[in-house]
């Protein structure tokens, strides 16, 4: 079981990671195709709210499940 | 005699936990009202407080204000917290009482954008952020509160009637609500009475504050404090030490952003589709979403008793698993009963009306087209369209594409289809009681006495407040992308479910691998 926790450390950990440019990416292809004031308050919920908390705890939960942190909890 | 004064003690045990668990719930029971009565009032909030030009970015704007007041939530329960696990439970979410019913007064006080100008949806978007605040004080209070003076083998069961107190508080603004608005009138309703149901709040704040005056502090944290043992920096402690911080993580990531999600899909998403995707006129789909949450709601106590038996984490993952499983079925089923596209129309019943009047230099000329269908559905839509009467003008309002239509449909369910749709909202709530039930118990036996109140807010409101909070906006915007063009209706009216379906399927992987299911004791530090 503690080898699969690990594991999927490494996919949780890479998640976290490329959730950044893919939701970035995104948009700034939508504000740049539509700059409506709509799609400005949309993705800037996304990128400064919603964004940094899932790559930051998906990272660092995974960087813990990678070394072992939660190999004792069953 | 021994046994005489051991049945009267436990008697007294009895009694006092019941009233624990009373003033905490009516006082959190009302903090959740005070918040939904402003999402559930979205439409004419923005309406009257924002720039009434563009209808949709009014909207968005009222979201925006509906999500500032989720993604506050943490910061209340950073700031609260660390209050409460350093100056006490009890005047904690005292505070965060008052503030609530303070703010939501004072929203009921405030004069529109067209008496005041922008400074109202600034006040509107201050007291917004209060409200936001006070919450994220609230639930860890309350639950830890009550967790706190809980037997063990039952800490589950009595922290469900916490559990229950967000969906009641739904309730409750609903009902509310409902009931104004059909004693007023429509017109009234949206003119002034929508005020009402923010005014009642001071009423009901004024006795829960009353009750919680009355209480003694929790007897864990009490303990503590005698002994010199409180926290003298609860954030550090919880979020700098690694051994906390693993715990705060797996909370957030395998429990509290799944139950976030299921639970507003299960009762605002579900109100939200009724009414925009299927058109399901305002009582009828108020009344499928209320009678289906006052049938859930004793769910939460099953769950959470439930939960003291065979543990806490199946139960939370068997709900995000079928819910995961189920949106899409279920919304299909729902789509296909409520929405008229597929329904055969009798066309002999059809009624069309039309009618055209003068406004000043304006004409406008208002439709009305009644049509039955075969399964017994009713619906009405009327289009009214407001053109200047002088040609030329006309001409170049149209050549600019500015002459847009307001269209209002409304659908009216059938007995049958309706009890149907009562039924498969029901079945959304069962997984919210699932997930949400035992889920205080769960994350107040994850942190110690000392730290609790700030380790456990945190997760529940980054969960429930920020991934439950933003299903609306991110939903709507799921679906508005599958238009083709901006006139043409959605191709897929279902794609709003796809940001809670990927959210609880993570939380369902990372819960079911990562948590236990054995309780521990909340009493080891």
């Amino acid at each position: 079981m503690s080898v699969i926790k690990k594991l999927f450390g490494i996919v949780w950990a890479a998640m976290g990671l490329g959730i950044i440019p893919l939701v970035v990416m995104r948009a700034m292809q939508e504000i740049g195709a539509k700059p409506t004031e709509e799609n400005w308050i949309f993705w800037s919920i996304v990128i400064v709210v919603l964004m940094p908390i899932i790559s930051f705890s998906l990272i660092t939960f995974g960087v813990f499940a990678l070394k072992g942190e939660y190999d004792s909890i069953d | 005699m021994a046994h005489n004064v051991s049945a009267v003690s436990q008697n007294e045990e009895v009694t006092s936990t019941r009233r624990v668990i009373a003033a905490s719930s009516v006082g959190t029971l009302i903090e959740w009202y005070d918040f939904y009565i402003f999402g559930s009032l979205a439409k004419i909030i923005s309406e009257q407080f924002f720039p009434k030009d563009n209808p949709t970015a009014a909207l968005l704007a009222t979201l925006a204000t509906f999500a500032a007041g989720f993604v506050v939530r943490p910061f209340g329960a950073l700031f609260f917290g660390r209050l409460g696990d350093i100056i006490g439970r009890k005047y904690t979410f005292l505070v965060t009482l008052i503030i609530m019913g303070g703010s939501t007064f004072v929203i009921g006080l405030v004069p529109g954008y067209a008496q005041i100008g922008f400074v109202a949806p600034a006040i509107v978007f201050v007291l917004r952020l209060l409200q936001g605040l006070a919450l994220g004080g609230e639930y860890g209070g309350a639950a830890t509160y009550v967790a706190e003076h809980s037997p063990a083998d039952k800490r589950g069961f009595w922290t469900s009637f916490i559990q229950t107190t967000a969906t009641f508080g739904l309730f409750i603004s609903l009902g509310v609500i409902l009931i104004v608005r059909q004693s007023l009138g429509l017109e009234k309703f949206n003119d002034w009475g929508w005020r009402v149901p923010f005014l009642l709040s001071i009423f009901l704040v004024a006795i829960s504050v009353y009750i919680r005056m009355k209480m003694s502090e929790s007897p864990l944290f009490a303990k503590l404090k005698k002994e010199g043992k409180t926290s003298s920096n609860p954030l550090a402690e919880s979020f700098q030490k690694k051994d906390n911080l693993k715990m705060v993580l797996i909370a957030l990531l395998g429990a509290t952003a799944g139950q976030g999600v299921v639970w507003y899909t299960g009762q605002f998403y579900a109100l939200s589709f009724l009414q925009n995707a299927c058109n399901i006129e305002f009582v009828q789909s108020n009344i499928i979403i209320s009678v289906a949450l006052i049938i859930g709601t004793p769910f939460f106590v099953i769950f959470g008793a439930l939960s003291d038996k065979i543990g806490r984490k199946w139960i939370m993952m068997a709900g995000m698993l079928v819910a995961v499983v189920a949106y899409r079925p279920i919304y299909t089923v729902m789509y296909d009963m409520g929405s008229v596209k597929k329904k055969i129309e009798v066309k002999d019943k059809t009624v069309v009306e039309h009618k055209a009047e003068l406004k000043g230099a304006d004409s406008l000329k208002t439709t009305i087209t009644k049509k039955t269908f075969e399964d017994g559905t009713t619906y009405k839509e009327v289009k009214k369209e407001k053109f200047p009467v002088d040609p030329v003008k006309k001409a170049e309002l149209v050549a600019a594409k500015k002459l847009k239509p307001d269209v209002k449909k409304e659908t009216t369910l059938p007995q049958d289809i309706f009890y149907k749709m009562i039924g498969l909202v029901l079945i959304q709530v069962i997984f919210v009681t699932m997930v949400y039930g035992p889920i205080a118990a769960f994350l107040v036996e994850l942190f110690p006495t000392r730290i609790r109140y700030t380790s456990m807010s945190l997760p529940y409101h980054i969960g429930n407040g920020v991934f439950g909070g933003l299903v609306p906006l991110i939903s709507t915007r799921l679906v508005e992308a599958t238009r083709l063009t901006p006139d043409t209706p959605p191709t897929d009216p279902l794609a709003g479910l796809w940001y809670p379906i990927i959210i609880a399927a993570v939380c369902f992987v990372i819960g079911s691998l990562y948590i236990t299911n054995r309780p521990t004791d909340v009493d080891v530090e």
